[in-house]
């Protein structure tokens, strides 16, 4: 066949998946939606955890009843009346800090496993896809990032940047990126060898199309994978660092960081730890149920590669 | 099988390489001039000693060399044990880290006979149960093990002693060579905070395999012979379902030493993560560089033993 008809067809072909994809995306997405609850029972569980963490970390400018930096009160005020969740000894309003602490955590979960997964993927799909001496060298590198002990390599990173918000991002994604990598070359390497890609080849398309249009989506679903669990992954690496006080400043509303103070007092107030600490883990909980049950509907085969 | 384990203890000192490098780049990432950093942080009282200093330190980090000397020179010195001269506590890391290291040792190895003591029956009783509320109890209990992050199930643990038994863990340490006794008043409960944790899938692995392997052929054979229920599963089933916990066990080592960190500074252990924290706090870099080093050093070692570990279980594997 000429190459230019085959083009043309692939072309053509796009453009007809294109539409379709956009018809029967709108249906599927409803379908997956609905059956969710009665499917992944659990995932829904942790679909509702989720949700009211968002909605906690949105509304905090409204919800929060103090200013969660602000130390005016009295020190060791016992929950009730006032001050439901009490005050911490600094004086400051605990529940105030839990609130805004949901919005610290999503922050950095989000930013961290955006940047981090994302890099990773594409440096997993380029790699992967061209193979060659680049691919052994970055697999190498990729090994040796690896063979750290993840918070120790933190711990390592953080004392060099120095203790910020930002500082734990970029700490994070040194964190996320390589594993994201390892697993999208290897289902990069899968897509590779399809037939339909060596079609796009053999029909001449360029390069960065035939990666753009058709490995990058024959890969979204792991890379979907890798970004729901991650994220409570990175919100427990930002409370442990700022609990060890290497991550968010101490007037942070960070609920790693409220238990560092609190483990001091924990006989006279317990409920300065207690309330950051219920928060984290159900947060963490609600989303490991939820990424478990995404990773089971998009790519069961990632099951206990550490992944999830 | 012999080519399995030469290429695998090859594969090693690549690997080390590229640890020791990523750490050495790390110092030399400090924003500054840590000859100076060292100095002030070590809290030196007039100006003209200081500066005297500052040229000794450079002069011993080598600072003045070309950059892959400096490496070389510091990759010598790590390997031969000696990773230079803290300014914070003004003696060798060496010194320093040979009263650590054993500690966080036995603290790690305390952590794993715990988690296996109690994760592995924990999984064979999910499995032969399956479904009934054994299993659901075993199950919600590991699920809650890995959602409640390390750092405050350590200060749940702290805060029960305190509030219901009005009792403190001894806060001096004491070798497990002195007293063995009060030397587990005092690591016991890090080590049982995070066997919790690690314990969770450890759980659910066991589970899922001696699901998988009591539907096998030869179980179904060592029933149908006659074999009492508890030998065809502890004798049989469980041998082979346990050889994927075992290969897991290289992610639960990278999670443990990161987790004794937290664990030794919730309990006040004076170990490696605690000796971490004080020198990265101190801006101590010649410790916190060979403290980061070492430990990866341990990961990367205990990875290998798993792997000729499995190898051995597991005459079928092959190098891939």
């Amino acid at each position: 066949m000429d190459t230019g008809v085959a083009r043309e067809a692939i072309e053509r072909g796009e453009r007809e998946e294109a539409r379709e994809e956009v018809r029967t995306g709108r249906r599927e997405l409803w379908n997956v939606l609905r059956n969710f609850p009665r499917r992944q029972p659990l995932g829904a569980i942790g679909g509702v955890l989720v949700a009211l963490m968002v909605a906690v970390a949105l509304l905090a400018p409204w919800l929060a009843p103090h200013n969660p930096k602000a130390a005016g009160f009295d020190t060791f005020i016992p929950p009730g009346g006032g001050f439901p969740f009490g005050t911490d000894h600094l004086g400051r309003d605990v529940l105030s800090r839990v609130i805004w602490g949901a919005r610290l955590s999503l922050y950095v979960g989000l930013t961290s496993v955006g940047v981090g997964v994302t890099l990773g993927s594409l440096w997993g799909v380029v790699t992967g896809f061209f193979g060659g001496a680049w691919d052994t060298v970055s697999q190498r590198v990729v090994d040796t990032l690896m063979a750290f002990p993840p918070i120790i390599l933190a711990l390592g990173l953080m004392a060099v940047l120095g203790q910020s918000v930002e500082n734990v991002i970029v700490t994070l994604t040194v964190l996320l990126a390589p594993a994201a990598a390892r697993t999208i070359r290897s289902t990069t390497l899968g897509v590779k060898e399809m037939m339909f890609i060596e079609a796009c080849r053999a029909a001449g398309l360029p390069l960065r199309r035939v990666i753009a249009r058709h490995v990058v989506p024959n890969v979204m679903a792991t890379y979907l994978v890798l970004f729901s669990v991650n994220i409570g992954y990175a919100i427990v690496v930002e409370a442990a660092l700022s609990f060890l006080g290497l991550g968010a400043p101490p007037d942070e509303p960070s609920w790693g960081g409220m238990l560092t103070g609190a483990t001091e007092h924990l006989e006279r107030a317990p409920w300065i730890a207690l309330f950051p600490g219920v928060a984290l883990s159900l947060s963490v909980f609600g989303l490991n149920l939820l990424g478990d049950a995404v990773r089971d509907l998009l790519d069961p085969r990632l099951r206990g590669t550490g992944a999830g | 099988m012999r080519e399995y384990v030469v290429r695998r203890v090859l594969l090693f000192f690549p690997s080390l390489a590229g640890v020791s490098l990523v750490v050495f780049a790390l110092m030399r990432l400090v924003p500054g001039d840590v000859a100076e950093i060292l100095v002030y942080s070590a809290g030196s009282e007039q100006a003209s000693v200081a500066k005297a200093q500052v040229a000794k330190i450079r002069g011993e980090l080598g600072l003045d060399k070309p950059i892959a000397v400096q490496y070389a020179l510091w990759l010598k010195g790590a390997l031969q044990g000696n990773f230079g001269h803290s300014y914070l506590e003004d003696r060798p890391v060496r010194e320093m880290l040979a009263e650590w290291f054993p500690r966080t040792m036995e603290l790690a190895l305390l952590t794993l006979v715990l988690a296996a003591l109690w994760a592995v029956p924990l999984g064979v009783v999910s499995a032969v149960r399956q479904d009934h509320w054994p299993d659901y109890l075993c199950r919600s209990l590991s699920i809650s093990g890995l959602s409640v992050p390390i750092f405050f199930s350590g200060v749940l643990i702290l805060f029960v002693l305190v509030r219901f038994f009005h009792w403190l863990p001894p806060l001096e340490y004491v070798s497990v060579w002195e007293d063995p006794a009060r030397n587990l008043q005092k690591i016991i409960w890090p080590a049982l905070a995070q066997a919790f944790y690690i314990s969770a899938p450890i759980t659910r692995l066991t589970r899922s395999q001696l699901l998988e392997v009591i539907r096998e052929d030869y179980v179904r054979t060592a029933r149908s012979k006659g074999l009492i229920e508890q030998l065809v599963i502890y004798r049989h089933a469980l041998k082979n379902a346990l050889l994927p916990v075992v290969t897991f066990t290289g992610w639960w080592v990278g999670r443990l030493l990161g987790g004794l960190v937290v664990m030794e500074i919730i309990f006040q252990v004076p170990g490696m993560g605690m000796g971490l924290i004080t020198s990265v706090n101190n801006r101590d870099y010649p410790t916190v560089q060979a403290i980061v080093f070492v430990m990866a050093g341990v990961f990367l070692l205990l990875n290998l033993i798993v792997d000729l570990l499995y190898g051995w279980l597991d005459p079928r594997i092959k190098y891939a």
